[in-house]
């Protein structure tokens, strides 16, 4: 028995000890799990942006099951016109050239995800919106008329043909290569907290399909926090339901802490402990954060009304973010939203896909254009990104009668503010919506942009044993940056 | 196929210009690599690349065309059509040939079986052989699927000589010190007393020591204490519902779920096999005789309902609307959860990594294609919606099993019928399909004495509540209305005739059943269907009865429809009334009372259930042919996969990291030995579960100490501890988590089995938790931020921490109750025990004088002793709150008020929701 081993880390705690439970005081456990995985000379981040950033917060919009480009905010008019013909048959037979479509990384060959050969027409119409002109299908007209807030990427792909690919637009892996942390844990775990009283990084909406984890090997504390949007139950076990005052509650958490602290010290290879503080510290504040965030009682008619929170079709998505808006206000980092449930995902149109695709842009279209007029009014748009995703295009041609087929070979993700560019388009498909052409980007270069202006280098993030490829880093997309 | 031979003009072609579309098709897909050379590595660039697209059919599960790639040597010696490599010869290499082949019907790998190469990969494999294809000298191909370790039979190995003869228990401790020497990491020392006995009693039973048998087991320090709190532990009950709840996850226990009142998923009553396996694990009922009774209780045991509960296993993957979504889910999980076998991947092609072919999928299949879902009657009760006994049987003799093509249900390959069978590679024995004779009383379960007696019940309970009624109702007359009255008087003759009618049935039924001759089965059945007519006469008059009541109260309003309604009833009670007297035809025939009712399905697509069957007098033997191979001792998967979910449990972390794959995607784990020996165990024993808890939990690697303190050699060798030198921390289970709670607090109902715990009725609830209703739609709050079971798939426990864990135990009603009963247990036991410290205690407000009891409830609450800065810490949170309760409630009672806030304090502290 060495004392002498536990001297250090038990002054350290010590230490801690006077901070009291309203201070963050895992110096002491994060240096003790810096010496268990890192080495010599490694440290954990402290939190800083390694250059200055741009933006303070990401809101994530993610629609599960993959939207169509064509038929949202890249229109081709092409597909109309040759309606019905085999690709072969078009002057754009060399979409089809194999050698082009070898990007794909196949995980079980199945009844989707395949090459769908006969153009299917467009189903909506589209038009130009504001002063850059932007393409946007009649499904999206609320967003169109924010087209001067937008830098739209058309050129996307990915290379997971099934909805693996859900996991891969996060983590930027695809599913045979395991788990990964995914964008919103490696935000997190970079740049600590704006807020002791809310998680950092909150998950909301359907997350049936893709892994439920964010952290992997960053750890569980870096996982997304659920939550509902339900004024009246917003968080399980939110309040107190026994005789404890509210200081009685915190003079008990900080001797939790305390003592977990002392244990931490016998058990230095016990990782879950520093969580379990973290988690603690986290659980308090969020008994009283939380409920305030999802009262929507001093928010005005109107603004409900921009958030389309007063129609049946969009009332449920327009509170997310009504709550992501008022989440921001308060520095939360990365709000994660998925839209869409059921299956692998509702906007999955194998058939169906007007009726589909119509009803569900209904539901997302006033509330994301309500979104981005209000973090502009209340000036909070250049410093919150804005990001709207999904896993995969769908395919130029018709699977069955009416619908359309998973398609990672060209497909398009927008973002908004953040020190982003506005009114801006980056990156063409071909004249069918098959293959992204010009300035192609894989989803990891979504990552590298969003990082970027955060005022992060994900190299500076790696954790030794953990070697990420230069694939998984991205390149930003200098061009759309401000 | 084609073949090698005749696409090869069209090959060479595009193998010579290929450098020029490569060239082309680059610029819009990624950077080419520069240069003509080769500066790669074949072992690290290409090999990978080959054995991913290329070994499935050419390597050592296959051989299509003759051809092997799985190595250089093999690809020069090629196969039907010739070499596939000459080095220095892209151009005479199919092998570059056909993955660069333009034309989908030439490339390989062919469609559906794999992605093309890049242009890039194609480049890359080029160079190498135009560069000689350089390759390893020493290169091996496969190693032969049949060689995996998984698959080769299990032999029983011998136990190692160790020089750490001193630190061994038992033969388990012997595989892990050789292990131990070999990695030259040295084994912590043993866990100290009281963390022992928490892991007993949390691990075997569920809950934890009381303080008693804490103390009892830490003053025996070097006796036999450790075994035989083991050997009592391991015959308590507690210990069947503890592991019970381990199996129920790795074989999907659920209870009933659907869409409103409509079941959709599973079966009504499932509790009755959850029952099964709380007695089935505490009379160490042998694991091969589980899963016989699991899969085939029915043909082996007709008339045995204890032993027909086992089918829920079975039933449980009843889904109403899809018939090939539940027999999936079943091949699917036969296959992980017994065999460790992912069959699930060949629904739609072979097997990519193991030898099973997609054939061998649809054979399963066949093996339950005949099974459907049936709820018997039980004794007691003769309405199944309150109770029944669910149970598998063959409900077809001859269903077809078509093999669909790439796993489409709409494209069943009908050329082809395909029989029940088990994949080649596990071919030690074929199973052997007996049809089964059933006897009468499984196929005609109405003969089941307990089901007439069930309904003879049923009508007399009835008849007894009528009657009671009516005189109730006479008893407060003259103030009931006659109408009112009358209507119970004809409630009464309901049940009085329909008590009959049960009699004169069962009577009609009997005769039948004893071969009757004939007069008097057709004297049997007049007199039953006229008893049937005095019943429908009789509900008849009732139905007046109420009409006439109703039309007595009616607002006039509403006079004109239950006029009509009177009516109504009137002219049927004239029909029945004329029928009552009417010759009785030859045909007509009595209500015949049914001892099970078949759980309906809605396969048909129509927007109603499929056409009843009545049960077969036989069963195919299928499922019965299936069990005993599964269970014989031969078959090289089930002990080993059986052994490993134990260790799984025991330990936090498995032996094999996958437990339900142990194909060839899974390397033979560092304890492959070990795994064996304790797989031998199991089956020698005869298959006693009880037999390898004991074994394991004995050995002296259970009883390893968990802190990796002081320990900087064997973390700098083995930080992720795969060679056990010390005991994985775990974070334990959502059940283990409330049942704990509830057990400290003295309030743990030991109520055992029976039907679920509604989700209303739970957050009062003290029953233990492995009988909380727990489906797809029902999820537990509490257990639920625990990381608690999902129903469709849960072959391991997520150990999660989220701050909803901590919100659940700060604020949950239950906790903040069982701290007060828990501070009064603790002071309690104090006080009993007469100490001076105990009398110390009881002094007031939170000074030196409560040390005792912070001691006590560290040690009962998280099984080790506070130090002198714990204790510090806790003396100062007493005073703070006994301070404030002074000024809140003034001074005098605050004491129980504080020590009921420390014990909320420490049951938020890691440690009690941690398996040190």
């Amino acid at each position: 028995m060495s004392m002498n081993a536990n001297a250090v880390p038990r002054r350290a705690f010590l230490a801690d000890l006077g901070l009291g439970f309203t201070g963050l005081a895992l110096g002491a456990v994060m240096q003790r799990e810096a010496r268990a995985t890192g080495g010599v000379g490694w440290r954990p981040p402290d939190g800083l942006p390694h250059f200055a950033p741009k933006a303070r917060s990401v809101i994530w919009l993610f629609m599960n099951g993959g939207v169509s480009h064509m038929e949202s905010f890249d229109p081709k008019p092409m597909l109309t016109k040759y309606a019905g013909k085999t690709i072969a048959e078009t002057p754009f037979a060399s979409a089809q050239d194999p050698k082009k479509l070898a990007i794909e990384r196949l995980v079980v060959p199945d009844a989707n995800g395949n090459q769908r050969n006969t153009l299917y027409p467009l189903q909506v119409g589209f038009r130009r919106y504001g002063q850059c002109g932007l393409e946007v299908s009649d499904w999206f007209p609320h967003i169109g008329a924010q087209a001067d807030k937008l830098a739209v990427v058309r050129s996307m792909w990915t290379t997971d043909s099934n909805h693996g690919a859900q996991t891969q637009f996060h983590s930027g892996r695809h599913q045979n290569d395991g788990d990964f942390p995914t964008l919103g844990a490696w935000v997190h775990y970079g740049l600590g907290t704006l807020n002791e009283n809310l998680p950092q990084f909150i998950s909301l909406g359907f997350r049936e399909y893709w892994n439920k984890r964010d952290g992997h090997y960053l750890g569980p504390a870096h996982d997304a926090v659920p939550l509902r949007i339900d004024p009246t139950n917003p968080l399980d076990f939110g309040r107190s339901e026994g005789p404890m005052t509210p200081s009685e509650q915190g003079t008990g958490l900080d001797l939790v802490r305390r003592l977990n602290g002392l244990r931490g010290v016998e058990y230095p290879q016990d990782s879950a402990m520093a969580a379990r503080i973290a988690s603690y510290e986290l659980a308090y504040r969020m008994q009283t954060s939380i409920p305030g965030i999802v009262d929507f009682s001093r928010e005005s008619e109107s603004t409900k009304s921009l958030y389309g929170i007063d129609r049946a079709e969009s009332r449920d998505f327009g509170m997310q973010l009504l709550a992501a808006r008022r989440f921001v206000e308060r520095g939360v980092r990365f709000i994660q939203i998925q839209h869409g449930g059921g299956g692998a995902g509702a906007w999955d149109a194998h058939s169906g896909l007007k009726a589909n695709h119509e009803k569900l842009a209904l539901s997302v279209d006033r509330p994301v254009a309500g979104l981005l007029s209000d973090l502009e009014q209340r000036g909070l748009l250049e410093e919150t990104l804005v990001v709207f995703a999904t896993e995969f295009g769908r395919t130029p041609g018709s699977q069955g009668s009416d619908g359309r087929d998973h398609h990672i070979f060209g497909f398009t993700v927008w973002m908004a503010g953040g020190g982003l560019k506005r009114g801006v388009v980056h990156g063409t498909t071909d004249e069918i919506g098959f293959h992204a052409v010009e300035d192609r980007h894989y989803v990891t270069d979504i990552h590298a942009t969003i990082l970027r202006q955060l005022g992060l280098d994900s190299r500076r993030l790696e954790v030794p044993g953990r070697k990420r490829l230069d694939i998984d880093h991205g390149r930003a997309i200098e061009e759309i940056v401000g | 196929v084609a073949g090698f031979g005749a696409a090869f003009g069209a090959i060479m072609a595009f193998a010579a210009s290929a450098p020029a579309v490569t060239a082309t098709a680059t610029s819009s897909v990624s950077s080419p690599p520069t240069g003509t050379g080769w500066d790669g590595d074949y072992a690290r660039d290409l090999k990978p690349l080959f054995q991913e697209r290329c070994y499935a059919c050419h390597g050592a599960l296959k051989q299509k065309a003759g051809l092997r790639l799985d190595t250089v040597e093999a690809m020069k010696r090629g196969g039907d059509s010739g070499p596939a490599l000459v080095p220095g010869r892209p151009d005479k290499s199919p092998v570059l040939g056909r993955a660069s082949a333009t034309e989908s019907k030439d490339r390989m790998p062919p469609e559906h079986e794999g992605s093309p190469l890049s242009v890039v990969q194609v480049e890359q494999v080029r160079r190498w052989i135009a560069a000689g294809a350089p390759s390893p000298v020493d290169e091996r191909p496969e190693s032969d699927p049949r060689e995996h370790w998984a698959f080769r039979p299990r032999q029983r190995p011998g136990v190692p000589k160790v020089a750490a003869a001193g630190w061994v228990r038992n033969p388990i401790d012997a595989f892990v010190a050789r292990d131990h020497e070999m990695a030259g990491v040295q084994p912590e020392p043993e866990a100290d007393r009281l963390i022992q006995v928490r892991r007993l009693y949390l691990d075997l039973l569920g809950l934890p020591p009381t303080r008693a048998e804490a103390e009892e087991f830490e003053r025996d320090g070097t006796g036999r204490a450790y075994e035989r709190t083991v050997e009592r532990l391991l015959n308590d009950p507690r210990h069947g519902e503890r592991w019970a709840r381990h199996w129920m996850d790795i074989w999907r226990y659920s209870d009933p779920w659907g869409l409103g009142d409509q079941h959709r998923n599973s079966q009504p009553h499932l509790w009755h096999w959850r029952d099964w396996i709380v007695e089935s694990l505490n009379t160490d009922r042998p694991y091969d005789e589980m899963i016989r009774q699991m899969l085939a209780a029915d043909e082996l045991y007709p008339t045995d309902p204890e032993r027909l509960r086992a089918t829920g296993f079975l039933v449980r993957n009843y889904f109403l609307f899809n018939r090939n979504q539940w027999l999936d889910e079943t091949v699917e999980h036969v296959g992980k959860g017994l065999l460790g076998l992912t069959l699930n991947c060949t629904k739609c092609h072979d097997h990519k990594y193991d030898p099973i072919a997609q054939v061998d999928y649809y054979r399963m299949r066949a093996f339950f294609e005949p099974y459907q879902a049936r709820v018997d009657i039980v004794p007691g009760e003769a309405d199944l919606a309150k109770n029944g006994l669910p149970r598998a049987y063959d409900r077809t003799l001859d269903p077809p099993t078509y093999r669909f093509v790439r796993g489409q249900e709409t494209v069943p390959d009908k050329a082809k019928l395909i029989a029940p069978g088990v994949p080649a590679l596990l071919g030690f024995a074929e199973p052997e399909i007996r049809p089964v004779k059933l006897p009468a009383e499984s196929w005609q379960p109405e003969r089941r004495p307990w089901v007439y007696e069930a309904y003879r019940e049923a009508a007399h309970s009835a008849l007894t509540r009528a009657q009671e009624k009516l005189a109730q109702l006479r008893h407060r007359s003259p103030s009931v209305p006659p109408l009112e009255l009358a209507v119970a008087q004809a409630a009464v003759a309901v049940v009085e005739r329909e008590s009959a009618g049960v009699e004169r049935r069962f009577d009609a039924l009997r005769a039948e059943w004893s071969g009757a001759a004939r007069e008097v089965l057709e004297e049997r059945r007049l007199t039953a269907v006229q008893a049937d007519r005095e019943v429908a006469g009789a509900r008849a008059a009732l139905a007046v009865a109420e009409a006439e009541l109703r039309v007595s109260r009616a607002e006039p309003a509403k006079r004109e429809a239950v006029d009509k309604e009177l009516a109504a009833a009137r002219k049927t009670l004239a029909d029945a009334e004329s029928k009552r007297s009417a010759p009785i035809a030859d045909t007509e025939t009595f209500v015949r009372p049914v001892g099970t009712r078949w759980t309906a399905t809605r396969f048909l697509d129509s927007t109603k259930d499929d056409p009843v069957v009545d049960p077969p007098s036989e069963s195919t033997g299928r499922r019965t042919a299936l069990a005993s191979w599964i269970v014989d001792p031969r078959n090289p998967l089930t002990a080993r996969v059986a052994a490993n979910h134990l260790w799984a449990r025991h330990f936090g972390v498995p032996l094999v990291p996958n437990v339900f794959d142990f194909g060839r995607k899974n390397p033979a784990p560092i304890h492959a030995e070990l795994l064996d020996w304790l797989a031998s165990e199991l089956v020698d024993s005869g298959w006693s579960l009880k037999h390898l808890h004991r074994l394991i939990v004995n050995s002296a690697v259970y009883r390893l100490g968990s802190s990796g303190r002081n320990a900087e050699g064997s973390l700098a060798k083995d930080p992720d501890n795969l060679h056990w030198w010390r005991r994985p921390a775990v974070r334990i289970e959502a059940q283990v988590v409330r049942d704990s709670i509830l057990a400290h607090a003295g309030r743990l109902d030991p109520a055992m089995g029976g039907p679920p715990v509604p989700p209303g009725a739970q957050s009062s609830s003290r029953r233990r938790s492995l009988y909380f209703q727990h489906s797809n739609n029902d999820r537990n709050a509490f257990l639920a931020a625990f990381d608690d079971a999902t129903v469709k798939e849960c072959y391991r426990r997520e150990q999660s921490v989220v701050p909803q864990q901590a919100l659940a135990l700060m604020n949950d009603a239950m906790v903040h109750e069982a701290a007060g009963w828990i501070a009064e247990r603790l002071a309690r036991g104090l006080a009993g025990a007469g100490t001076g410290s105990g009398a110390s205690a009881t002094s007031a407000n939170g000074g030196l004088g409560e040390d005792a009891f912070v001691r006590e409830a560290f040690v009962s609450l998280l099984g080790f002793r506070p130090g002198e800065t714990e204790l510090a810490a806790a003396r100062e949170a007493m005073v703070a709150w006994s301070r404030e309760k002074r000024e809140l409630v003034g001074t005098g009672e605050s004491r129980d008020s504080v020590r009921r806030h420390l014990v909320w304090a420490l049951l938020n502290h890691n440690d009690f929701v941690t398996l040190r």
